[in-house]
Formats: C-alpha cells, structure tokens, sequence
C-alpha cells in the first residue's frame, strides 16, 4: 500500500525536482539574481548546517511549544464551550451574541494590543495562538453536539444516564468527526498566528528568524529556515491526519 | 426586531465594566482607556480621513488578491480535476507549498516584490489559492455524471463542457472555498501590512502601538471587526442569490 501511494505520486515529486533543477540552471545562468535567490544546492547546503549543528533545535523547539500550547489551550475552551452551548440552549443564549461579536474579528489585529498587556513574551503570543484556534474548534463542536442522533440520546436517557455520562460517552464521540475538523481548520491558522506573534515580538523561534534573516539581508539563511517552517507544517498537518484517521476508524468502517 | 437576551445583557455588561474599571481606576494603566473614549477616537480618525482612507486601501488590496487567488483557485481546480494527469504532474508541487504559514512568504516576497501593493496582493492571493483548489476539485467530483454524459451526447466539446456545466455546477462549492477564503483574506491582509510597509490598517494598529496610543488602537481593532461581520453577511447574501437554485434544491 505504501508503495502504491508512492508510486501514485512519483510522477509529482519528479517534476518538484525538475522545477528545482530548473531553479538552479537559471540561478547558475544568471537568469534570476544571485543574491534575491541564492541556487537551491547553496540553499541545500545552508540547510544541511543548520541540521548537523544542531542549531535548528532551539528555534523550532520554542516555535512547537508556542503551537502545541495555544493549540491545546484554544481547543480545549472551543470544545468546552461548544459543548455547553450545544447542550443547554440558555448557555447558548448566554454566549451567542458575544462569540458573533468577536468571531469577525481578524486574530492578527488581536497581537498589537495583547503587547501592550502581556508584553512581548510567551503569555501573549500563546494568548495570541489560543484567540485564532478557539473559534473554528467551538463552532465545529457546537454543529456536532446539536447534531447528535435523536434517537440515541432517547435511548441515554431510558437507560437512566446522568447528563455528564450522556456527554461524555455519547455526545461527545458522535460529535468528534465535527470536533476533529474544526481542530484541523485550527491547526493551520495556529502555526500562522505562532509566526506572525514571533515576527511581532522579535524574539526566538521560527518566525522571528525568517524575517531577521531578511532584514539582515542573510538570504540563505533565510531559505533554509523557510524550509524548516515548511516541513514543519507538513508534519503537523500530517501528524493530525493520523491521529484523526485512528479516531474516526469506526466512522470509516461504516461509512 | 431581536428579543433582548441574557447574551446581549452580558456584552453590555461587559462593556459597562471596561468603562467602569478605566473611569474609576480598577485598572489604571495608559493601555486600558475606557470603551468611549475608543468610540471618540474611531469618530475622529474617521472624520479627519485618516481611518476611511487606510481601510480602502486594505480593501482593494484584499479583493485584488481574492480576486486573482480565486481565479487561480478555480483554474486550477478544474484543471486537477478534469484532467487528472495535470493533478499527478503538479499535485505534489501544490502539496509542497501549501503548509507554508503565510507570514513567512512575506520576508521573501519582500525581495522581490518590494513593500507595496505587488508583494501584499500576492501574499493575500496565495492565501486564497488553496481553500477554493480545495473546494472547486470537490466540487468537480460533485457534478453529476449525468449531466456531464448529456453534454457529451450532444457533441458540446470538452471547453464548453468544463465553462457551461461543471463550472455552474460546482459553483456552491466554489463559492463556499471563497467564503472561508475572505475570512482568511483580511486576516494576511492586516499581517502583511503589520510586517511591511506603511500602508493601510495594519500598519496603523502597529504605528499606535508603539506610539502607545491606546485608544486609536482599539478603535481600529473595532472598526475590523465591523469590517469582518460586513464582508460575511454581504458575501452570504451575494451567495444566496448566486446560487438561490442550490438552496431552492434543499440543501
């Protein structure tokens, strides 16, 4: 199976190399300037610093723990609070009209005014991260819990089940397909916000460096760790891929 | 006319206690004004122009690069889908750029675009690319194959097939990628001008910030988010005539 898949994309990677390649000869031929685009082997090489000295590790480390920690946070209060608002039509009430309130608001212009109460640290850029990942994770959930068959939670309800065990062994699982979507629509936008509030602050991690690379007119540098940022989001959506495939296996196996 | 709820008291209440806190000293900090001292700021930069002209400036930034994203999204959607060989050739090439935090292509964009409107539009673009990819191929394998056979038979050439029946069918599902793609829009909008530049709001937000004057900052923070609910409910409501035949149909 997994030579399958290989194959199935063997014809894609050998054009990514080509379009490399391609990259390359024009850099070399002078084609494109030599100092905005540095030749992807130049690039390659950079990169394969970074990686045998062991120098990527802090950055990405602090990067990592910035998303894991605003995404853990921000998930846990949108499946809370959509949950609740799911459940008791009176918390639904209570909470609409603030969450439609700051729903619309673009989480980037949020960072400038959490500098000035939070500072440049890691509180405010996780606060940041946390704001971008609550909202597609609430309303995911709130769809998914409102969602839930009829029939079942009758059912809960003959065989004498409290409201926490209904939710917790009912409620919840059947509204996980809808849970784990808004979390994957979440996890994108908490690595945007991780890099933007780096950027913002200036200090440490991932995004940071790419644009003080930049500014300090160190292009390969700058490339490289673009590449790092790169596959760091390929491994994050793949990695969350995953573990939604083995959450939801018995939706597959029904479907 | 909406009942008053329990949620409207709260927001009030909310907002009576921002007021409260700043007048009476609760929080005393130069970084916590109170909510209408904010409002007084929003009415002045917009009267002296300040604000209405940094606003149209991030708009026509943002429609141009939802507008050339989108077009892209959708041609190239249809190309994936319609002809799979282009999908196994440049599949993996998409695959490889889409992971990209969009902050990050700005630095390099910076070096060849410059800090203005060519660099903000592309970003913005980029952006919109890839929810309406992902949209319009789903909508693509929506379309009935009825429909499309029925065009065959009556000899309508592959061209006309792709613009005249898949394109309209899978237009919903176009037109929902684009939706969650404005939202994305104004967010990288705001981000690029906050990372370079001297144009529009997000570089005014940043301007205030550092010149600590918190109750602009806020102002602006409001005025987006009004921008935000604006842009949606226009866009649901364009979409709903767009596409009154698809809700007609009950889903």
């Amino acid at each position: 199976m997994l030579l399958d898949r290989l194959r199935a994309i063997l014809p894609g990677l050998a054009v990514l190399a080509l379009l490399i390649a391609g990259l390359e000869a024009a850099v070399q031929a002078g084609m494109i300037r030599r100092v905005l685009m540095p030749p992807p082997s130049v690039i390659g090489a950079t990169l394969f610093d970074l990686l045998a000295s062991g120098e990527f590790v802090e950055p990405l480390m602090a990067t990592l723990k910035l998303v894991f920690a605003g995404f853990a946070i921000g998930s846990l209060i949108g499946i809370v609070l959509g949950t609740a608002m799911g459940w008791w039509p009176a918390a639904f009430r209570l909470f609409e009209p603030l969450v439609e309130l700051v729903r619309p608001v673009p989480k980037s212009a949020l960072v400038p005014p959490l500098m000035l109460f939070l500072g440049i640290g890691f509180t405010m850029k996780v606060t940041s991260v946390a704001l971008v990942v609550i909202f597609p994770v609430l309303l995911n959930t709130l769809q998914g819990v409102r969602g839930v068959d009829r029939v079942m939670l009758d059912a809960a309800r003959t065989h004498g089940w409290g409201t926490a065990h209904t939710l917790w062994h009912l409620v919840l699982p059947a509204a996980l397909p809808f849970v784990l979507a808004g979390m994957r629509i979440s996890l994108g936008l908490a690595l945007v916000l991780a890099v933007l509030a780096e950027m913002l602050a200036g200090e440490g991690g991932l995004g940071f460096l790419i644009l003080d690379m930049q500014r300090s007119f160190l292009i390969r540098q700058m490339y490289a760790w673009l590449v790092i940022l790169a596959v760091l989001g390929l491994a994050l959506n793949g990695i969350f891929a995953a573990l939604e495939r083995r959450a939801l296996h018995w939706q597959n196996r029904n479907a | 006319m909406r009942r008053i709820t329990s949620g409207t008291w709260l927001v009030l209440g909310l907002f009576a206690l921002w007021e409260a806190s700043a007048r009476l000293g609760w929080v005393d900090s130069p970084n916590w004004p109170p909510v209408t001292e904010v409002v007084a700021a929003l009415i002045r930069d917009s009267i002296t122009g300040e604000l209405p002209l940094r606003v149209g400036g991030s708009l026509w930034r943002m429609f141009s690069g939802l507008l050339a994203g989108g077009l892209a999204g959708v041609v190239v959607g249809l190309a994936f889908a319609l002809v799979p060989v282009t999908a196994r050739l440049f599949g993996v090439v998409v695959e490889a750029l889409r992971p990209i935090p969009v902050p990050a292509v700005i630095p390099p964009l910076v070096l060849f675009l410059g800090l203005d409107d060519p660099m903000k539009i592309t970003v913005v673009a980029l952006t919109v690319f890839f929810p309406v990819l992902t949209n319009t191929m789903q909508g693509v394998r929506a379309v009935e194959v009825e429909a499309i056979a029925m065009g065959r038979t009556f000899g309508i050439g592959p061209w006309r097939r792709a613009a005249f029946i898949v394109l309209p069918a899978c237009l919903p599902y176009v037109l929902a990628g684009l939706r969650v793609a404005l939202g994305l829009a104004l967010v990288v909008t705001v981000v690029a001008e906050m990372i370079a530049g001297e144009q529009g709001v997000g570089n005014y937000l940043v301007v205030m910030q550092f010149a600590g004057r918190a109750p602009e900052m806020y102002a602006t923070v409001l005025l987006l988010a009004a921008l935000g609910y604006a842009l949606n409910r226009a866009f649901v409501t364009l979409e709903k005539r767009a596409i009154h035949w698809w809700f007609a149909m009950g889903r």
